[in-house]
């Protein structure tokens, strides 16, 4: 069998087991979609209201009979709709996973340009004041929880200065210049420690390329030690930065629920914990999986990328 | 890839450093014609008649119209109905408005409620009033403003129950009821679900001059300090359940307006199927042992006010002041409770209470406590409120934490709480035997005469002293914030607080 054949059926039977193990992890925990609706705000509904309620969302049936309904929608690629309004998962997922993959791609635009420069730098001037400051900055800022930052952000920009919206969201075809206000503190908050992990690869390998000898034999020559660094140092150190920002982006994708639920983003984040909180369990179900489907992809594309990059691993 | 040189980097740090000059919050709070509402959670549906929480509640109340409301006073007022009463048969009469219009321009008539009626009453149905829609025997409309409910048992409450939020009339030509056709002051114009929901003045709203407000778009905060951030620094103009940390900073901004009231409650409920909360005495143990004044501080910001009775309401006529503090916080006497029950050492227990609500916790963590101190040894159980509620129901626990409120300001609106003889809930003890208190209710429900009803409510509360459904521990501050510009706007008192958004019809700048 051809590699990649392997490879993608390795990912589709990853994707049935994700699908399998949220589907009974979710109805083995307590908590009933229809007591949580009918109960929301305190209410106390009477026990007929919430039979009645189950019954019409299709919870009494057997499990192992929602469980085969459940894969019989997901082999049409149906993810079903949600308990609590009838609407549909894959709707909900195609209007905020867009907004989820802005932050995450705005957030690590300002890690890059910040992380390399600096990163690079510091290596460069590597245990000057600089290079100090900078990772000690950046041990920090991998040790702030992201909430913290995301609520001190909030108290000194919006609420003390009033220079910011506290948090919310606005289409950018709706007003542009807004959108990119409200986009801006949670793709700090975001950005904070993936800038913190570039900075620190970036250094790393800056460090390891300035010692290689097509370096040494660069310098050599007689080239401008800007011209070293941008065309011998700096293009080689990238390859293993871009390997663990790929890696990282995808992590990310699971880690937005609090800087969305701080900003009050709408994104994919948001429906999630609501969902959960309420056990809905097709709209749980539904962005989980394509969460994890998300990164599968960004897995195998990577591994189909050094595949091409070096054919012994397709061989392997 | 792009080149990264210091004229990239000195760009980039000017774009960032100019947004905070792009905008302006201050100027955006200048659209008289828009009130900026931060809603605390999303309305999972707007279903008219099924409860789906105060702030589906509040979008609801908007839209639909009931028979009747509430003035800004708390005391009924005419919605849909412009007078009721009990005819000589002892039959509930409602002569509705003739004015009243759906949003479709069909009239409101003796029809559509009966229809209303009849939907929350279906077997299939999963209306919040249905229990109490069964109760009406049969409808009549003898004409098209008038209809006629024959109950199957009298009860003097009939006509609160037309003032919940889950109560509006609908068309009764309504076929979706995720888009009934109500006959409120605003419809739903555009929404996102999960995110923000807008709605604009019906153009053939039948109350003159209302409502005052063109357009009021809801957004979802579910986060209470980011939803108080929000309205502090402009981004909304007013918003529910204020946080109790911050509003002392609510009431000290110059921009700013706090309503609160003393409305929902903390208490503690009991599972009285097995030993030892099946016995009165040791229920009764843990009513003195708790020192509520530290609860109203840490839980509530002092935003609050002991509870050591039965929760009724300062100031209304079923308040007595001795029982209600008969439940005072005394050590020495809960030991001699417990002792007298056959615990002198006292006994293990568990202590459930939801993880996500600080009011939830602290109340529970500081009750700990003082349990502790009489003898109780109670284990924390902290879970998230989805195993709250399934563990209230069925259950399974111990000891509970809850917060509530009454339904309406009536005792009778408390039976949701008191009657133990109801179907299990999350927000009820489980299978405790509290006979008289149940009793008592039913039997004040039943009578017409005012002073009669204040007599037996306060027998009520002395059983309720003996039998402990519940024990009171703090009642909570209810607020809402709003910019000072605007007018019309009141918290409704005590339990109607969540019932305020009504008033938004008459809320405007200015």
């Amino acid at each position: 069998m051809p590699w990649i054949v392997k490879r993608i059926g390795v990912s589709l039977l990853l994707m049935w087991v994700v699908a399998t193990v949220v589907f009974l992890a979710l109805h083995m925990v307590p908590g009933d979609p229809a007591e949580l609706l009918l109960s929301t705000g305190g209410a106390m509904p009477d026990a007929y209201a919430i039979a009645e309620l189950r019954e019409k969302l299709g919870l009494n049936r057997p499990l192992w009979e929602q469980y085969l309904g459940f894969l019989e929608g997901l082999s049409r690629g149906d993810l079903g709709n949600s308990l609590v309004d009838d609407y549909p998962v894959a709707d909900e997922i195609l209007l905020r996973l867009p907004r989820t993959l802005e932050l995450i791609l705005a957030g690590t635009i300002i890690s890059v340009i910040i992380a390399l420069p600096a990163g690079t730098f510091a290596a460069v001037r590597a245990g000057g004041a600089f290079d100090r400051v900078a990772s000690s900055l950046a041990a920090l800022l991998q040790a702030v929880p992201v909430f913290v930052l995301g609520t001190l952000l909030i108290l000194l920009l919006a609420q003390t200065l009033r220079w910011m919206p506290a948090g919310g969201y606005v289409p950018l075809a709706q007003d542009p210049v807004r959108h990119l206000v409200l986009l801006s503190l949670p793709a700090i908050a975001i950005a904070k420690g993936l800038t913190a992990t570039v900075f620190r690869m970036t250094r790393a390998s800056v460090l390891d390329a300035l010692s290689r000898d097509h370096v040494r034999t660069a310098r050599a020559k007689g080239l401008t030690p800007q011209r070293v660094l941008r065309r011998h140092v700096v293009r080689n150190a990238l390859i293993p930065v871009t390997t663990v920002l790929g890696l990282q982006m995808g992590t990310l994708l699971g880690g937005t629920v609090l800087v969305e639920y701080v900003f009050n983003w709408p994104g994919l984040s948001t429906p999630l914990l609501r969902a959960v909180e309420g056990r809905d369990y097709p709209m749980v179900v539904g962005i989980v999986l394509t969460v994890s489907g998300l990164f599968l992809l960004i897995n195998l594309a990577m591994d189909l990328l050094y595949a091409a990059l070096d054919p012994r691993i397709s061989r392997s | 890839m792009p080149t990264l040189n210091r004229r990239t980097l000195l760009g980039a740090a000017a774009g960032a450093a100019s947004l905070p000059v792009l905008f302006n919050p201050a100027r955006a709070q200048q659209r008289p014609t828009t009130i900026r509402f931060g809603l605390s959670a999303w309305p999972p549906n707007l279903q008219p008649w099924v409860s789906t929480g105060a702030s589906a509640g509040t979008v609801k109340l908007l839209i639909h119209r009931r028979l009747i409301g509430f003035d800004e006073k708390g005391e009924m007022r005419g919605e849909l109905a412009r007078e009721w009463g009990l005819d000589a048969q002892g039959a509930w009469v409602f002569r509705l408005r003739p004015e009243a219009v759906f949003h479709n321009g069909e009239r409101v008539t003796s029809e559509d409620v009966k229809w209303t009626i009849e939907q929350m009453a279906a077997e299939r149905s999963t209306a919040y009033y249905r229990q109490q829609m069964q109760q009406v025997e049969r409808v009549e409309t003898p004409d098209a403003h008038t209809v006629r409910l024959v109950m199957k048992e009298q009860s003097a409450t009939v006509p609160l129950w037309f003032t919940n939020y889950n109560m509006g009339i609908v068309w009764r030509g309504s076929r979706d009821m995720n888009a009934p056709i109500g006959c409120g002051p605003y419809r739903v114009t555009s929404q996102e679900r999960g995110t923000w929901i807008e709605v604009q003045a019906a153009p053939n709203y039948w109350v003159p001059g209302l409502p005052r407000t063109r357009t009021i778009r809801f957004t979802v905060y579910a986060d209470e300090n980011l939803r108080l951030a929000a309205l502090q620094s402009g981004d909304m103009d007013m918003i529910e359940y204020v946080p109790w940390s911050g509003m002392a900073a609510v009431e000290a901004n110059p921009r700013l307006t706090l309503a609160t009231q003393m409305g929902p409650f903390m208490d503690i409920l009991f599972n009285g199927t097995r030993p030892p909360f099946d016995n009165p005495l040791v229920r009764r143990a843990v009513a003195h042992a708790v020192k509520r004044e530290d609860i109203v501080r840490v839980a509530f910001s002092g935003r609050g006010k002991v509870l050591e009775g039965m929760p009724i309401s300062e100031g209304t006529p079923w308040f007595d002041p001795e029982l209600a503090r008969g439940h005072a916080y005394d050590p020495e006497r809960s030991k001699a409770l417990l002792a007298q029950a056959g615990h002198p050492n006292g006994f293990a227990t568990t202590l459930l209470a939801a993880s996500q609500f600080a009011m939830h916790k602290d109340s529970a963590e500081i009750s700990q406590q003082y349990l502790a101190a009489i003898g109780i040894r109670a284990e924390l159980q902290l879970v998230d409120w989805s195993t709250r509620v399934s563990r209230g129901i069925r259950g399974q626990y111990d000891l509970a934490v809850h917060g509530v409120s009454s339904e309406f300001n009536d005792p009778d609106g408390l039976s949701v709480v008191m009657d133990t003889s109801l179907s299990p809930a999350h927000g009820r003890s489980f299978g405790v035997r509290a006979p008289r208190t149940t009793e008592l209710l039913a039997k004040g429900r039943q009578e017409f005469d005012q002073a009669k009803r204040v007599e037996i409510y306060r027998d009520m509360q002395r059983a309720a002293l003996e039998e402990v459904p519940l024990v009171g521990l703090a009642w909570r501050e209810q607020g809402y914030g709003f910019d000072r510009r605007i007018t019309g706007f009141a918290n409704l008192p005590a339990a109607l607080s969540t019932a305020s958004g009504a008033l938004l019809e008459f809320a405007a700048f200015g």
